[in-house]
């Protein structure tokens, strides 16, 4: 019974199909609230998964002169990586499948997969724009990886736990975290927008100068699958962020409006800013995103020996 | 033994174009980097090279301002005007005041339209695609005016040789008006964003400084120019059409960045608003057109300069007093501009490259030339249509 039980939480709920489907909603929230802040109609509801239906359908094109293995295992890893992350985390405000001491750290390094996959996908291709995309991406990870890290942090020291399971009970039962630590909720929300390359921090696919960056020479399913993980890294993102820092997520109904609320937050910021250069991404987090989340421990630590 | 260090050879090179999201059109640029910096950079135009300049030669006077109005499809009715002023003065027409106060009318007009184009396209680049959007909606306002006024949106098609096709009616004075006070208060946003947002700032200020005595070396023109405090404007230097009955105020800045090319930009759209206001309560009586304009005209050559929206526009027309002319000879702006990119972007990082290139309000069908080599005997190479043909036929068939 315990193994069929597994068997569905990686499958069908919270891994596998569930997280797949809400990734694909989520990002046609994330484009329709775009469009309609930039004065466009955006897509129909099912456009993102039309976009994955069609993309799976096609022929995968694999370039000369890269190691065919390593370009189809990549985006699979990726996405194995962000599906593992999703059975660590309390998806649609339900208890996570699976929680052991200091998962939080895990799921983060798995979120981190897709990223890494990604440079590497880029430099497995002799392709121009994809080296300088996978060198963005990379140098990109190291820029917002710690500061993002050390801002969720931030409720675990306040809950006494790195498991998330634990830290979540502690927030349902306390002030909002966006309250109590404003300054470890900022830098959060921009290291989710770093972790997914969003604007203004998608200077790795900036179409302008690098095409579609490292995924350049990606088509069909190796591009889908890829495509995929970063959906599933968009709604666990969220759902790390609003249950450490907006009060947890009690039932499903809690995660939906918490959530969404948060991603239309994001969507009104993506569609504010100026893409920023490489250069001044890694400026930006270590020589203020890096501070900002060490004053908020700072502080934390003054008020808990207080 | 000594150690010799060689330098390194190979250079990493990130190919722009000719087909590339960052063009609207294709030019095939390769940009050394090292890391992210550009240590060298390749421009190779021509890519759309149409052969207009030839194909006005096997067309009547009148035939051919329909052509060159396609020679660019931003700045159609600036061609359409160079094209026409220069036959006139050929002619020996005089064309009535109101016909040319209605042609310096579609002129602003399509400099507010061009400008506010450069201005979403650029914006576009630097990654801000709101703002993109919310200048390209505004500048539906435009489009329709021309639309109104012309019966087309893009090859408007006002001129005729001595003088234009159409009036302007009250009603379509009130549209432009409105239209007009709609746009200067989005500018007054725009300039606003443009000189205070700090993200955008980021990418905008202290990039790409040409100097003053490098834009007169260069030979920039156009806004470009002005952006770095040249004081060059034909419509002041030379003004041609209603330009010396309605003259305009030069705008020029002096930093030479993106911020001062995209400061200088917008100010001239107020410039363009109040000419077009002041063209519209001050039209003068007369005539549209003249009575007759000659079939053929009489031998002789003339040269025509007109401010585009991109800077200065070039004709030379020479005629052999048959009723085509002998040579029709054009240089766009963006041919002058274009060196600039080159010489700027080593030093800079790639990001900033796009943002460099579109800084110029490059617009390359319009430039691309075809080029035929003299070698050093000063023998022309010219190759036959047989030659060609078969020149293709064997590449292919020894490519495989």
């Amino acid at each position: 019974m315990d193994s069929v039980v597994n068997v569905a939480a990686l499958l069908f709920f919270p891994g596998g199909l569930f997280v797949i489907t809400a990734g694909l909603f989520y990002e046609w929230i994330d484009r329709k609230v775009i469009a309609r802040l930039q004065n466009r109609l955006g897509p129909r509801w099912f456009q993102p998964f039309a976009d994955t239906v069609k993309l799976l359908a096609k022929e995968e094109v694999v370039p000369e002169r890269v190691n065919p293995i390593l370009f189809v295992a990549l985006p699979l890893a990726a996405l194995a990586g962000a599906l593992t992350a999703a059975l660590y985390v309390p998806m649609a405000g339900l208890k996570p499948a699976f929680s052991f001491s200091g998962d939080l750290i895990v799921t983060v390094y798995m979120l981190s997969l897709l990223t890494l996959c990604t440079g590497l996908a880029g430099a497995n291709t002799h392709d121009r724009f994809s080296l300088v995309g996978a060198t963005r991406a990379l140098t990109q990870l190291f820029a917002y990886e710690a500061p993002f890290l050390l801002a969720l942090l931030g409720p675990a020291i306040a809950a006494g736990s790195w498991q998330i399971s634990e830290i979540t009970a502690y927030t349902e039962t306390h002030t909002w975290m966006l309250v109590m630590q404003p300054i470890g909720f900022i830098v959060a929300l921009i290291g989710l927008m770093g972790k997914l390359e969003l604007p203004p921090f998608d200077s790795p696919e900036a179409e302008t100068e690098i095409v579609a960056g490292a995924l350049t020479e990606y088509s069909g399913r190796g591009l889908a699958i890829f495509h995929l993980g970063k959906g599933v890294e968009l709604v666990i993102g969220l759902t790390l962020i609003t249950s450490f820092y907006m009060g947890g997520l009690s039932n499903p109904l809690a995660f939906v409006l918490k959530t969404v609320g948060l991603l239309i937050v994001l969507a009104g910021l993506q569609s504010l800013m100026t893409r920023l250069r490489i250069d001044q991404t890694v400026g930006l987090w270590w020589r203020y995103g890096a501070l900002l989340v060490l004053v908020q421990w700072l502080i934390l630590f003054v008020i808990q020996m207080v | 033994m000594t150690a010799v260090i060689s330098p390194k050879k190979e250079k990493f090179i990130v190919p722009i174009g000719p087909q590339h999201p960052a063009l609207k059109e294709p030019g095939h640029f390769e940009f050394a980097v090292d890391g992210e910096v550009v240590t060298d950079a390749t421009v190779r135009l021509g890519y759309v090279h149409r052969g207009i300049e030839k194909g006005a030669e096997a067309r009547n006077w009148t035939q051919n301002l329909y052509l060159v109005e396609r020679i660019c499809g931003i700045c159609s009715h600036i061609h359409a005007l160079t094209y026409a002023l220069g036959v006139e003065v050929l002619a020996e027409v005089d064309v009535p005041p109101r016909a040319q106060a209605i042609r310096v009318l579609v002129a602003e007009l399509e400099r507010i339209h061009s400008h506010l184009l450069w201005f979403g396209v650029a914006a576009h680049e630097a990654g801000f695609d709101t703002l993109f959007m919310y200048s390209w909606r505004d500048r539906e306002t435009i489009m329709d005016i021309l639309e109104a006024l012309t019966g087309n949106r893009v090859n408007y098609s006002a001129n005729v040789l001595g003088g234009v096709k159409f009036d302007v009616t009250d009603a379509q004075r009130k549209v432009i008006l409105e239209g007009i006070d709609f746009l200067e208060e989005r500018t007054h946003h725009y300039l606003n964003v443009v000189t205070t947002d700090g993200m955008f700032l980021q990418r905008t200020r202290g990039i790409g400084i040409t100097r003053l005595q490098d834009a007169q070396r260069l030979g920039i023109v156009g806004p470009t120019a002005r952006a770095s405090g040249v004081m060059r404007d034909v419509r002041v230097d030379a003004p041609y059409a209603a330009y010396d009955a309605f003259p305009i105020n030069i705008v020029v800045e002096t930093a030479g960045d993106l911020e001062a090319r995209f400061i200088v930009r917008l100010k001239e759209l107020y410039e363009s608003f109040r000419l077009i206001r002041e063209i519209l309560d001050n039209l003068p009586p007369g005539d549209l057109q003249v009575k007759r304009f000659p079939r053929r005209i009489k031998p002789g050559e003339v040269i025509s300069r007109v401010e585009a929206p991109r800077g200065e526009v070039f004709y030379y027309i020479r005629s052999n007093g048959s009723d085509m002319p002998d040579r029709v000879k054009v240089r766009t702006p963006t041919l002058c501009n274009m060196a600039s990119v080159l010489s700027l972007s080593v030093g800079h990082h790639l990001a900033d490259v796009p943002m460099l290139l579109v800084g110029i309000d490059p617009c390359f069908s319009c430039n691309d030339r075809g080029v035929s080599i003299c070698s050093s005997e000063g023998s022309h190479d010219r190759w036959t249509w047989e030659r060609l043909r078969q020149f293709g036929i064997d590449y292919y068939a020894n490519k495989v």
